[in-house]
């Protein structure tokens, strides 16, 4: 187990190589001069000079992009944000802190009332609980994700005045951005557990477990939940990743001080280190939490202890989120 | 008080769904002493398996549906017992043990724990204590007790059926329903089973009912049989009277389906036609299609049971009229 930990966080190297030097080229190929934007263009030309032989923009891109490594390996540093000449990495952890919390609240959020709706029709196949619970869930699947943020908007903040329209000075700021991107995934989740449920329930095990005099409450608690939670675990794994790109659109919606705003700002000012070090910090973050899915899958499945530690073919899917996120 | 320990009456059991009826169980009537070991044969589709989960009560919610009959089991019967009731039955008064052991246990418990859940339903006992008792029950199929902390994927096929077989008896049932136990598994492991299986009914004289298509594990295993076809019992006695003096046609056919060493035979029997469809049964009597014994008569009158000797009872016209003449 520990080894399989090892050799997949070791998977992070490539992964994060892959992302800096995709983004390092997209930066050679962009018109616009860096030591411009910083100084401004009141600056001499004598003045840009002098910053782009002191940020090294002189150099090949490949001694650039070694430095740049070289930076983050031996000192954990990402560059300066040429915006505020503030490391990167200590104007990021805030932030990622922020979307963090808005993030995990919106899955679980999302999953919690997904799973439930999903093992209340389940258990009251074909009546009327099953078909409201579907349609309710269609509902909230079939509206884009920033419909329902600006009808929140308007309801809890615009209307009633309850919660802050926009920013976090209040805890209760975080709220709207997670119902928003959490309501958006109930569908899935109560889908996923609707059929995994109904499928488990119908397995030659329950029926082993009714044989057994066991009762109906014990055999969902006891027998069906966990086998059913299987497919449900693996899409919230997914979700996470798919989450986080949903609050990076949100943030901007809300306002909210986060990553997904840090990077998107920082695109329209070419703020090339900020940029760069928002996008692998996040790619780092997608690949751990991609490793803690997949152990919380062993701890769910004994069957996948053999062969996933065995395996390893997840490190192909880990890079093509980080590469999407990126 | 009568001995008996299963008494079916009369027994009808209808799948119904959207679009069709399907007659599985009709009007069948079965008798066990304590102790006997019923073999149950008949091809697929004959409602072996829906008589076993009628009488355990786990006939398929809203589709299976018993039209008729009684259920009696130690002279209770079992059709007029609350859900509850029957729960405190199951797995403790009658156990069952399921065609398919690979799919049977959960894959996500410990076949430790899968024991022990049923012997905690039904005795009083601590987790400890039952854990213990699991291993004993695991130590009696002929698994080592420490596996108890392993998950069913890292048995084989026949040892996952031992463990099946070791929750059905963990509870020491007075009646143990055995459906096809051994027809998944390969021929050798298949020997195996069927002689632990064997030695378990011995120590306990557990009432057994063992339902297979295969006339020699009856042969080897029961002292009386049932012959099951299109959901009717058409000839039921002791061993020795099916054996060496079967009357119906069907059953007669089922023996010379039979492989057997000391006849010299190129080709294996194969019964002719098919099955009838248990959706659309003729008003007459259910084999006519392929028996080569009927005659004009078959095709009018659908035969009652008749017990041509103590105890040999044959559904067939053939011997009802000869009685009669
Ligand atoms: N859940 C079900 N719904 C509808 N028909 C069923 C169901 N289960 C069994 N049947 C039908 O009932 C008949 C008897 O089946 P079964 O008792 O399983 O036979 P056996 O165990 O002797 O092979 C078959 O025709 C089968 O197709
Ligand atoms: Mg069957």
């Amino acid at each position: 187990m520990i080894k399989y930990i090892i050799k997949r966080i070791l998977y992070l190297i490539p992964i994060m190589l892959g992302v800096s030097a995709i983004i390092f080229i997209l930066k050679t190929f962009t018109p616009g001069d860096p030591a411009r934007v910083i100084l401004g263009n009141d600056a001499t030309q004598e003045q840009v000079d002098a910053k782009r032989e002191e940020l090294g923009l002189n150099d090949p891109v490949i001694i650039q992009y070694g430095n740049y490594i070289k930076g983050i390996v031996t000192r954990g540093d990402f560059g300066d944000s040429y915006r505020t000449g503030n490391p990167v990495l200590s104007e990021i952890l805030p932030r990622l802190k922020t979307s963090g919390l808005i993030t995990l609240g919106a899955v679980a959020i999302g999953a919690v009332i997904g799973v439930l709706l999903g093992i209340i029709s389940a258990l009251r196949k074909y009546t009327w609980v099953d078909s409201l619970v579907l349609v309710i869930s269609m509902f909230f699947q079939s509206v884009p994700e920033f419909v329902v943020a600006l009808v929140l908007i308007f309801i809890f903040a615009v209307n009633y005045h309850l919660l802050p329209s926009s920013g976090i000075e209040t805890a209760s700021g975080y709220i709207l951005p997670m119902l928003c991107i959490g309501l958006s995934s109930v569908a899935s989740y109560t889908r996923i557990t609707r059929s995994s449920m109904l499928e488990v329930l119908s397995e030659d095990y329950i029926r082993t477990a009714k044989a057994k005099g066991q009762t109906d409450s014990n055999i969902t608690k006891h027998h069906a939940l966990r086998n059913a939670m299987i497919p449900v675990a693996q899409s919230i794994g997914t979700n996470l990743g798919n989450s986080i790109g949903g609050a990076m659109v949100l943030e901007t919606v809300f306002g909210v001080p986060g990553v997904g705003k840090y990077i998107v700002d920082s695109i329209t000012q070419r703020n090339y280190p900020s940029v760069l070090g928002g996008a692998l910090i996040i790619a780092m973050v997608l690949t751990i939490i991609n490793l803690l899915v997949d152990i919380s899958f062993i701890l769910i499945d004994p069957r996948l202890k053999s062969t996933i530690i065995a395996g390893g073919k997840k490190s192909k899917k880990v890079k093509e989120t980080a590469a999407k996120a990126a | 008080m009568d001995e008996n320990i299963l008494d079916i009456e009369d027994l009808v059991v209808h799948y119904e769904t959207e679009d069709e009826v399907v007659e599985a169980v009709n009007n069948i009537k079965l008798t066990m002493k304590k102790g006997e070991i019923l073999g149950l044969v008949g091809e697929t589709g004959a409602g072996k398996t829906t008589t076993a989960l009628a009488i355990m009560g786990l006939l398929p919610e809203r589709v299976g549906a018993i039209k008729k009959g009684k259920i009696k089991f130690e002279g209770e019967n079992l059709l007029e017992k609350s859900k509850r009731e029957m729960r405190a039955v199951r797995g403790k008064k009658i156990s069952m043990i399921f065609q398919d052991p690979m799919t049977a246990l959960n894959p996500v418990k410990t076949v430790g724990d899968q024991i022990a859940e049923v012997i905690l339903l039904h005795d009083k006992c601590s987790k400890v204590e039952a854990l213990k008792r699991a291993q004993d029950m695991l130590a009696l199929v002929g698994i080592v007790p420490e596996r108890y902390k392993d998950y069913p994927h890292q048995f084989s096929g026949g040892m996952k059926q031992r463990i099946v077989i070791a929750i059905a008896l963990a509870c020491e049932p007075d009646l143990l329903i055995a459906d096809e136990p051994t027809t998944a598994l390969d021929v050798t492991i298949q020997a195996q089973i069927l002689d632990m299986m064997r030695a378990l009914q011995k120590k306990n004289n557990t009432s057994t009912i063992l339902i297979t298509h295969d006339l020699g594990v009856v042969a080897e295993m029961c002292d009386h049989c049932a012959v099951m076809y299109a959901g009717e019992i058409v000839e039921y006695g002791t061993l020795e009277e099916i054996f060496d003096n079967p009357k119906h046609p069907y059953t007669k056919a089922l023996y010379k389906s039979i492989p057997s060493l000391d006849k010299d035979v190129d080709r294996l029997h194969v019964i002719p036609g098919m099955v009838c469809d248990p959706s659309d049964l003729p008003s007459h009597c259910s084999f006519y299609d392929r028996c080569d014994e009927k005659c004009d008569a078959c095709k009018l009158h659908d035969p009652l049971p008749y017990e041509i000797k103590d105890g040999h009872v044959v559904k067939c016209l053939k011997y009802q009229a000869r009685e009669e003449e």
